[in-house]
């Protein structure tokens, strides 16, 4: 049998997925639970796992390539018996120059490798014969040195027109910078010397596109930024704790306040205010270039210790959904660039959040950004209370 | 707007405008016709001027022919093509040949309407697609409306026009709810852009341009390319001035067409692009069409013997993969 593993729906603004990485290989024996990949969504890079037994058949995805959600991504043979059906994983005789996408929906594909149709005997389309001619190339001679495919399409000749007149860094070039190579007048070989020339004098920016995460991002700040909101600046007193990290002590203090305050631990859900029985407090981490808020579950029911073991772990680890949602309550920290104080943007649908600046003289400045929907300037005037209360107190630490 | 609807439209406002339009056919009258298009005009205009005749196809288009010589504008509609085989002899021979046999002293100001097409379970003897009969008339001209807008803009000017007119209408169309375009400047010869693209032109016509649009999107996705759509709209003449500029741009053409293949209105398209366009092609012409069988009752057969848009969307895919899209 069969078994489909699908590009998985990740979140619910998913609408495509990237495979990052591949962990088995075609042929590996696979166990319930194993990982075999892992996928790149619009939030984060998380792990795929399967759900039966079995042996790789065909990793239909290449590393790299991004697949809509749902779009099988690797077929596990589930009756290991079956041992020969799985065997002869031969290469397919190709006979297209292009490499099959593997977005080919089930119906489609099994026509295509079913009926393998004889490709047209010939050199070259009328097309890519006129414009091989316009630029004097041999398609005879480059077919017969493997440059060209046959038959040859326009696109082939094209490609060797660049080769001719550009160098391959120069092409580089051409490619970051999204310049049409047309706007170079071809009658000797181009340098990159030249084109970045070209990019100075005309000022063209250099485009990198936006990483799914980066594109998250963008969503939460700008879901958050129309929500009804107001500031409360403090300052509370913490002392350093040798070994700690100080996130943790803010987390351990945060959460312990927050079970005596249950509107911190709500959601707005529609005609309702959800109430959750535990203090999940989301976290910026900063990995490489990107940032993510990583949720801190019960922390009423942690020790100090746990909650820094617990920041330790999750910097270097690869994030499953749950790592990402739950929460209700918010911590940034930039106190150790020596920020002084800022105010920081709510996360998702937390009620609030808490930002940090540089512990000086045993104190550390605190701005709550608070959504007035769910928490109004009374209740917070409380729980900064408290909060301040126990940052004094000695009993915690 | 209902297609049937911008139908009757088209010839309630040509009607009204012009006392010498004409409608005649069978139970286009008291009944409203076969599939409503003449719905309501019985009443509004009388039997003077709106016709119910008898079940006798050559005599419908002779009648109108002579209509057409002493000066109306009849509108001759036809229950099915396959029944227009009837009435051949007077649409070849006498509405398409009078102005230049009378050295254009007559003119046969004249639309023909009919149906064509697959249906469902209409069984062979309802179900032709004859366009490739009457585009190989010389003296006809040859228009296939397969959306609302041309139904409405389309038919006005065919009846509008003063050389005879054959105007084909899908019967799967009828009922369908569709866009509106209100036009300006329009010109009943003109191919439509559907969708733009820049990898692959599809033409198509009538009943078809659906099939292919709902094709389009796991050929778009498959193959990692656009696809350009151009509804032909006036199969006589063919409007190559948009297909040469969109197969420029694109260097490649697919047709589908719901006709048997040989001898199909596509052979003529690709025949005309093969002549004219063929050192702007990257890959050979794709024809997607009918089989070359009579189409079959079996709702099965019948939909294995039409394109359909899976098969049109794994035909596409395949021979863009053989021909380097």
């Amino acid at each position: 049998m069969d078994y489909k593993i699908v590009m998985p729906v990740l979140s619910d603004t998913m609408q495509k997925g990237k495979l990052i990485r591949w962990r088995v290989h075609e042929g590996d024996i696979v166990h319930k639970g194993d990982v075999i990949a892992e996928v790149e969504s619009d939030k984060a890079i998380m792990e795929v796992q399967t759900f039966q037994d079995g042996i790789v058949k065909k990793l239909l995805v290449k590393e790299g390539e991004e697949v809509p959600i749902q779009t099988p991504i690797a077929i596990i043979e589930t009756d290991t018996n079956k041992k020969e059906a799985l065997k002869p994983q031969q290469p397919q005789t190709s006979i297209s120059p292009k490499e099959e996408p593997s977005t080919v929906p089930p119906v489609i594909q099994e026509l295509l490798t079913t009926s393998p149709h004889p490709l047209p005997q010939g050199e070259a389309s009328a097309a890519a014969k006129k414009r091989a001619a316009e630029l004097g190339i041999d398609i005879q001679k480059l077919q017969s040195q493997k440059q060209l495919p046959t038959p040859a399409h326009l696109h082939d000749i094209e490609e060797i027109a660049l080769k001719r007149y550009f160098t391959p860094k120069a092409l580089k070039l051409l490619q970051d910078y999204n310049i049409d190579p047309k706007t170079f007048r071809t009658n000797h070989k181009i340098t990159a010397q030249e084109i970045m020339n070209y990019i100075k004098e005309h000022n063209i920016p250099y485009s990198v596109p936006l990483s799914a995460n980066r594109k998250a991002v963008i969503q939460t700040v700008e879901y958050a930024a129309k929500k009804p909101i107001y500031f409360v600046f403090e300052t509370f007193v913490l002392k350093k704790v040798p070994n700690y990290k100080i996130t943790a002590i803010l987390l351990k203090k945060l959460g312990d306040v927050m079970q005596k305050h249950p509107l911190t631990r709500a959601k707005l859900e529609q005609e309702y205010l959800k109430i959750y029985p535990h203090s999940n407090i989301s976290v910026a981490v900063a990995k490489g270039e990107e940032l993510y808020m990583v949720v801190c579950k019960n922390i009423e029911e942690k020790s100090l210790e746990e909650i820094n073991i617990w920041l330790q772990e999750i910097k270097d680890k690869t994030y499953i959904p749950q790592d990402l949602l739950g929460s209700t309550f918010g911590i940034s920290n930039l106190g150790m660039f020596g920020i002084e104080r800022f105010s920081a943007m709510i996360n998702k649908d937390d009620v609030g959040i808490a930002a940090f600046g540089a512990l000086k003289d045993n104190t550390i400045a605190v701005t709550f950004t608070f959504d007035h929907r769910i928490l109004n300037g009374l209740d917070a005037a409380k729980f900064i209370q408290d909060c301040k209360k126990a940052f004094q107190g000695e009993e915690n630490v | 707007m209902l297609y049937r609807e911008a139908l009757n439209n088209a010839i309630d406002e040509m009607m009204a405008a012009d006392e010498s339009v004409v409608i005649l056919g069978e139970d286009v009258g008291r009944y409203g016709g076969s599939y409503r298009v003449s719905e309501g005009l019985f009443a509004k205009y009388g039997a003077k001027r709106v016709i119910d005749t008898p079940i006798a196809e050559l005599s419908i288009v002779g009648n109108a022919i002579g209509m057409a010589i002493a000066g109306l504008r009849p509108i001759a509609e036809i229950m099915t093509v396959n029944f227009s085989l009837l009435a051949l002899d007077q649409i070849i021979n006498h509405a398409a040949k009078f102005r230049y046999m009378s050295g254009g002293k007559m003119t046969i100001p004249l639309t023909i309407r009919m149906p064509g097409g697959v249906s469902k379970q209409l069984a062979a003897q309802h179900s032709e697609s004859y366009e490739t009969i009457y585009t190989a008339i010389p003296g006809l001209i040859v228009l296939a409306a397969s959306n609302a807008t041309y139904a409405y803009y389309g038919l006005k000017a065919a009846i509008a026009l003063n050389d005879p007119v054959i105007f084909l209408e899908h019967e799967l169309l009828y009922p369908m709810e569709m866009e509106f375009k209100p036009q300006e400047n329009f010109d009943p010869f003109k191919a439509e852009i559907v969708k733009e693209g820049k990898d692959l032109t599809i033409i198509t016509y009538l009943k078809m341009r659906y099939d292919v649009l709902q094709a389009i999107p796991t050929i778009e996705q498959t193959l990692n390319i656009t696809v350009e759509v151009v509804d032909l709209n006036s199969l006589r003449p063919l409007d190559m001035s948009t297909i040469t500029q969109s197969i420029q741009k694109t260097k490649r053409v697919a047709i589908v067409e719901e006709d048997h293949k040989t001898g199909g209105y596509g052979a003529e398209v690709i025949a005309r692009i093969s002549e004219e366009l063929f050192y702007e092609l990257d890959a050979p012409p794709l024809r997607i069409a009918g089989q070359d069988v009579p189409i079959p009752y079996n709702r099965t057969l019948e939909l294995a013997s039409i394109p359909t848009p899976k098969k049109i969307a794994q035909k596409i895919i395949q021979w863009g993969r053989e021909n380097g899209l």
